[in-house]
This record gives C-alpha cells, sequence and structure tokens, in this order.
C-alpha cells in the first residue's frame, strides 16, 4: 500500500452508519493487505459495507455475485471460444482470429486485476460456492496472480484491490481460507443504532412513527419460535410500506395492529406465527 | 509481545495459528494499534475467524488485561458473598464502609435488605482487578475490592459499543449468544437446526446415474465414463419425549419443539411425547399430561428403525426411577420401575438418545443421572452435544 492511499481511512458513507469497531476492523484489514470476511445475519448490511467503503474511498467497486455451480475459472477469465469460431468461419471482425488473447474476457477477480485503479472487490455470499472455489480462490488472492492457460500468460495484480467477503454461514469455511482473511461478525444493530439507520433511510422520518414502529419491530424479533427474524433490510420495507400507506395511522401499532407482517415475516409458518401473537401484542 | 495472551487464547481451545499471530504483530509494528481499544478489535478480527470464539475471547481479555474472573461467579455466590459483607459489615462497620470506599453514615440508614441489595450490585458493577481467584469467596469478605485495577483510558465512541472500554465490552460478553457452550437458547436457532440437517440417511453411491453417465461421457469424447449416486432411501421416524415436569424444564421446551417442527420437514414422521421426570407406564401426547396417553409397551409396535430422543434433566429422587411404584404422581402406579421401562426403550430403540440440558460438569453429581446414563447415551443440549448426538443416531452399527 502506498503512503497516499494508507491516508485514506474509512470513516462512514452517506448511505452507511458505521459502528466505530467496524470502521476499525476495515482500517486494519486495508492496510494490512488482508481480504475481510465479513458474516452476520442475513440484512446486517454485509454487502452495503462493501458499497459504502467504494463510496467513501472513491474507489470503483466490482462484484463477485457467488453462485452455488460457479468455478473459480468463471471469476477470473472465459476463453470465449464461440465468437473465435464465428469469427473464423465468416471473418468479418475486426479481431485477429490467430490471436487468441483476444479472445480472453476478463472475470470479476480478473477486471479488478487489470485495472489501473484501486478498487474494491465483493466477493458477495462466498459460502453458496463449494470448498474447492473458496480453496482455489486463496492462491490467486494471496499471490495475486493467476495464469491464462490458453495464451500462457500470467496475470498480475497491478493494484492489490480492497477484497471484502460476505457469508450468510450456509455451509462453514475452510480453516486454510479463513486463515488468509480478517474476520469480523456483524451483530444486529441495538435500538439506538437502528434508528440512526432508519433516519439516514428515511431522513425526514416522523419521530413518533419511527419510535413506534423501531419499538414493535424489536418486539417483534424477540418473539419466540420464529425461524427467519425479520432484519434491517425487512425494517426499512416495512417502514417504506408504512410510509406508503394513506390509510395507517400510529395508533395502530399502538394497539398491536400490525399491517403489512409479510414484509417482515418471508416463511409462511414464521407469518402465521408472527399473525397469532401480534394480536396479543401490546405495545 | 502479548505471547502468554495468545497462549491463554490457545488454552481456552480458541484454534488461533501463529501465523495470524505474526500479522498481529506486523499490525503493531505498522502503529496501527494505539490502545487498548485498538488492540481487542484488532486482534480479534486477526485472530478470531468465527464468531462462535468471540464470547471465549471476550473472556480471555478480560481476564488477561483486567484480571476478571474466567467465569463470572454464580448468582448464588453473589449472593453468598454479599451475605459474609453483611456479617462483616455487623462486626466492623467502619472497616468496611472504608474498603468499598462508601460512607458509613449512608450504609447505617439501609435495612438490611437494602444493605443485602447494595451489596449485591456493587458486586456485579465491579470493575476493579481482583486477585486469588474462586478464594476470596467466604473469607468473610474483608476487603473484596481490590485496587491497582487495570483502566484502559480513552472512551469508546458511537455505535453499539456504547461509550464503554475495550475491557467493559469484553466483560459484557455480547458474543454469548454465539458462543457453542451453554444450554441451546432461542437465538441459537439457526446452528442448531443446521446440526439436525444432518439427520438425513446416507448411503454408499452405488446407483447408476444413467443421464449423467452419458452426458459426461459425451462430454469425455465417447470415453466411458461412469457417474454413480446415492441410492433412494427413505427418511427417518422421529419420536421425541420431553419431560415437560419440572420448572427446570420450561426454558428448553418450546426451543425444542420450534427446533423439532422446522426440521419436521426432513423426516417422514415426528411424534412428541411429554413425560415427568421419568417414564413409566404411559406416555401422553398432550403437553398437560391427561388426555392422550400411550402405553409404553405399545411402542413395540413402531418401527424400531426410528430415532427415539429423550430430553430430560434425568434428575429426581433415586426411588422414582427404582422403586416399583415410584411415580410422584399416584395415578401412574405401574407395578414396574421406571428403570425398566426405560431399558425397554433402549432395547426397542436401538437408536436412542437423552438429551440432559444441565451442565455436563454437574452430571457426576446426580445419581439418577448416572444411572440412567447406564441406559441411554446422554447428551449435552448445546450445539455441541446436538452435533455429537446427531453423530451417534446416524451412526452405522
Amino acid at each position: 500500500m502506498t503512503q497516499e492511499s494508507s491516508n485514506r481511512m474509512f470513516s462512514g458513507a452517506s448511505q452507511y452508519v458505521l459502528d466505530e469497531e467496524l470502521a476499525k476492523i476495515v482500517n486494519i484489514s486495508m492496510a494490512l493487505e488482508m481480504p475481510l470476511l465479513l458474516k452476520g445475519e442475513p440484512g446486517t448490511g454485509k454487502t452495503m459495507l462493501a458499497h459504502a467503503i467504494a463510496e467513501a474511498l472513491h474507489m470503483r467497486l466490482i462484484v463477485l455475485n457467488v453462485k452455488s455451480s460457479m468455478k473459480l475459472i468463471e471469476a477470473l477469465y472465459q476463453y470465449d471460444t464461440l465468437t473465435r469460431l464465428n469469427d473464423s468461419r465468416f471473418g468479418d471482425s475486426s479481431r485477429d482470429v490467430s490471436n487468441i488473447e483476444e479472445y480472453i474476457k476478463m472475470g470479476k477477480i480478473g477486471q479488478s486485476f487489470v485495472t489501473d485503479e484501486k478498487v474494491v472487490l465483493l466477493i458477495d455470499e462466498i459460502d453458496k460456492a463449494d470448498t474447492d472455489f473458496q480453496d482455489d480462490m486463496l492462491d490467486v488472492l494471496d499471490q495475486m496472480e493467476f495464469d491464462i492457460i490458453e495464451i500462457d500468460k500470467t496475470i498480475q495484480a497491478k493494484n492489490r484491490p480492497v477484497i471484502i467477503i460476505t457469508s450468510n454461514a450456509k455451509k462453514s469455511l475452510s480453516d486454510p481460507f479463513l486463515g488468509r482473511c480478517n474476520f469480523h461478525h456483524i451483530a444486529f444493530p441495538e435500538p439506538e443504532m437502528m434508528n440512526e439507520i432508519v433516519k439516514v433511510h428515511f431522513p425526514d422520518i416522523d419521530r413518533e412513527l419511527l419510535e413506534h414502529s423501531l419499538r414493535a419491530f424489536y418486539k417483534m424479533r424477540d418473539m419466540r419460535n420464529i425461524e427467519k427474524k425479520p432484519a434491517t433490510r425487512e425494517l426499512i420495507n416495512w417502514i417504506r410500506a408504512l410510509k406508503a400507506d394513506p390509510d395507517f395511522r400510529i395508533k395502530d401499532l399502538v394497539k398491536g395492529n400490525i399491517p403489512y407482517l409479510g414484509v417482515l415475516f418471508k416463511k409462511s409458518p414464521d407469518y402465521a406465527a408472527a399473525l397469532n401473537s401480534v394480536s396479543r401484542m401490546r405495545i | 509481545m502479548f505471547t502468554n495472551f495468545f497462549y491463554t487464547l490457545k488454552q481456552v481451545g480458541i484454534p488461533v495459528s501463529p501465523t495470524s499471530f505474526l500479522r498481529l504483530q506486523k499490525a503493531l509494528n505498522m502503529g496501527l494499534i494505539t490502545s487498548v481499544d485498538d488492540f481487542y478489535t484488532a486482534a480479534r478480527t486477526i485472530l478470531v475467524k468465527n464468531e462462535r470464539y468471540f464470547d471465549l475471547y471476550d473472556q480471555v481479555f478480560a481476564h488477561h488485561f483486567k484480571g476478571a474472573e474466567l467465569k463470572e461467579p454464580e448468582e448464588y455466590e453473589l449472593s453468598e458473598i454479599a451475605r459474609s459483607m453483611l456479617d462483616q459489615w455487623l462486626k466492623d462497620p467502619k472497616g468496611l464502609a472504608r474498603s468499598m470506599g462508601i460512607d458509613e453514615e449512608k450504609l447505617n440508614k439501609m435495612t438490611p435488605e437494602e444493605l443485602i441489595k447494595y451489596f449485591l450490585d456493587r458486586l456485579k458493577e465491579q470493575t476493579e482487578e481482583h486477585h486469588g481467584g474462586g478464594k476470596w469467596i467466604g473469607t468473610g469478605g474483608t476487603s473484596p475490592v481490590g485496587h491497582s485495577g487495570y483502566h484502559p483510558g480513552g472512551m469508546r465512541v458511537g455505535g453499539i459499543s456504547r461509550n464503554k472500554s475495550a475491557t467493559k465490552v469484553a466483560m459484557d460478553r455480547r458474543y454469548r449468544d454465539y458462543s457453542q457452550d451453554g444450554p441451546l437458547t432461542q437465538s441459537q436457532m439457526g446452528e442448531a437446526l443446521k446440526r439436525l440437517r444432518n439427520l438425513v440417511p446416507v448411503g454408499p453411491k452405488d446407483v447408476l446415474d444413467i443421464d449423467n453417465t452419458i452426458y459426461q461421457t459425451m462430454k469425455n469424447a465417447g470415453e466411458i465414463e461412469l457417474v454413480f449416486e446415492k441410492s433412494l432411501k427413505d427418511r427417518l421416524k422421529v419420536i421425541l419425549a420431553i419431560d415437560n415436569g419440572g420448572w427446570s424444564m420450561e426454558p428448553y421446551i418450546g426451543v425444542l419443539q420450534t427446533l423439532f417442527n422446522y426440521a419436521r420437514a426432513q423426516f417422514k414422521d415426528l411424534k412428541t411425547f411429554f413425560f415427568h421426570n421419568t417414564i413409566y407406564e404411559k406416555l401422553w401426547e398432550d403437553p398437560p399430561r391427561v388426555k392422550k396417553p400411550v402405553k409404553v409397551t405399545d411402542l413395540v409396535r413402531l418401527d424400531p428403525e426410528t430415532r427415539f430422543i429423550i430430553v430430560g434433566d434425568a434428575s429426581m429422587a433415586p426411588y422414582e426411577l427404582m422403586a416399583k411404584n415410584g411415580s410422584i404422581h399416584w395415578e401412574e402406579q405401574s407395578g414396574e420401575p421406571s428403570y425398566k421401562r426405560l431399558q425397554f426403550i433402549a432395547q426397542t430403540f436401538p437408536y436412542s438418545v437423552w438429551f440432559n440440558p444441565t451442565p455436563v460438569n454437574e452430571w457426576p453429581y446426580t445419581r439418577t443421572i448416572n444411572m440412567i446414563r447406564e441406559v441411554f447415551p446422554m447428551f449435552e443440549l448445546t450445539i455441541d452435544g446436538l452435533e455429537q448426538a446427531v453423530n451417534y443416531l446416524m451412526r452405522r452399527n
């Protein structure tokens, strides 16, 4: 890391409320040039953090959405054989068919290596892929280089990207993989913190609505027998729904008459359980 | 630097690697860490790779940098201390007032109850350093408040940290819910469910997958490539028998039922029965144990492959287990000791386990737990215990 960039410390962004602890962790990871692995309940802003870092440091964000069937090579580069075959058949393109390099397309990790500027690379939901993917990726991120077998060329990263990796903990990650990352678990925000978060999303929100909806929300999170608790994302959408509904009165919330439960509870047993206990709830 | 800290982490069972320790040194050398608060955060993010260990880390950190007890004194211990402090107060009011740094006059005005409560509060918010571990409990409480406690300076700002210093935050044990030991709670549901998902039959891959074989063979340019898959196996049947009698079981019943209900789809059949303390002639399908009795002897008609899971604290008077008419409910006098019934169930269902919510280190002190452990393999009702039990239930003979 150059002197110039180490002065660039991350301290929050316009759409993201950062807690002190996390800011420290991000800065330490950037200074140590280590990938940062973020775990936490869905909807606690893991992905948002990468966006916020990119915005705050004025870097471009490259997102690699990991899919279950993904092979590492797709994330690195693709050799577009079909276009080459097509070109050689018709010969009406400007590309040189004998030059394979012209048919190599960079994947997301590849892109983050070859760009001239320093970028933020977000590897989203790494746990979806199988362990092979994770293990293969390690070397690439460790060495900051990979080989393109077809043209026998090694691509080296011009700038080491800031790497953020998120995981929903669907599968456990392998030990060597964890060994090469810094780790943080984003806990669910406390009510005061949540207050701030909602205000960032709805700057003009009515104070009474904010207070009551948050209270109802945390009550509902505390409800028993719920498998998937509503998270920040659900809360934001729910408040959006409440605000959009002209018939909605804050009094309803106080009375325990809570609309749009479907926004908060996405699993049908949860929804049924919530519906059942909400009617008996007093806020 | 901080080698002892590192080794304490290792000792308590957090998987920390030397590489990560070196990386921490690097961070220290780079001048990234300027305060204890920074160190707390940095060391955690670099050394600890799983939130399950955050709680242990907090404990070690608080212990190491502050000398807090590794295990928090239990509530009853605290009240013991408070009581002995009250004794001390009666003997030597001046001395105690001085050592606690409070006005004697103020203490004089309080009733004994108020005093106890006051002492308790003081003990709970205890932040000074203590030496000698558990020893100071019961020494008459001459001076429970030590000196020269380490105070990391500086305030933390914003967010979750609530203006506390790192050690204070560590002592909060915010991550207790993520830790692996300690009984199951609602918040561990997801983790627990993941363990339970392993309760599915696995066979060897011994059936030819024709479609895939053709596809792979074509891909292989005609060279035959055989693809095998697992043969279909029937899903498991599960019986869950819960002791819903005593208050000791109260916190776990809801959690357990939710847990198994969510896992229901993966079972072929899930039956839930209830009993009190131990099983006699009957089990009940309804929680109040009145309406729908099921004779234990009838269980023999069920599939012996059924996984029989009993949940209970297994703590009772020995006669309840061993005597012929041992039940504390008069209508349950069945003429056969409960111990025999349990043996019968264990023989009928070779795949059976007993979950016990009491911590494993307390088991040896309860006679009935030891006796029941001879009949059923017993597991602690924790994430780890659940994992072990699932492994046990899925074992191949």
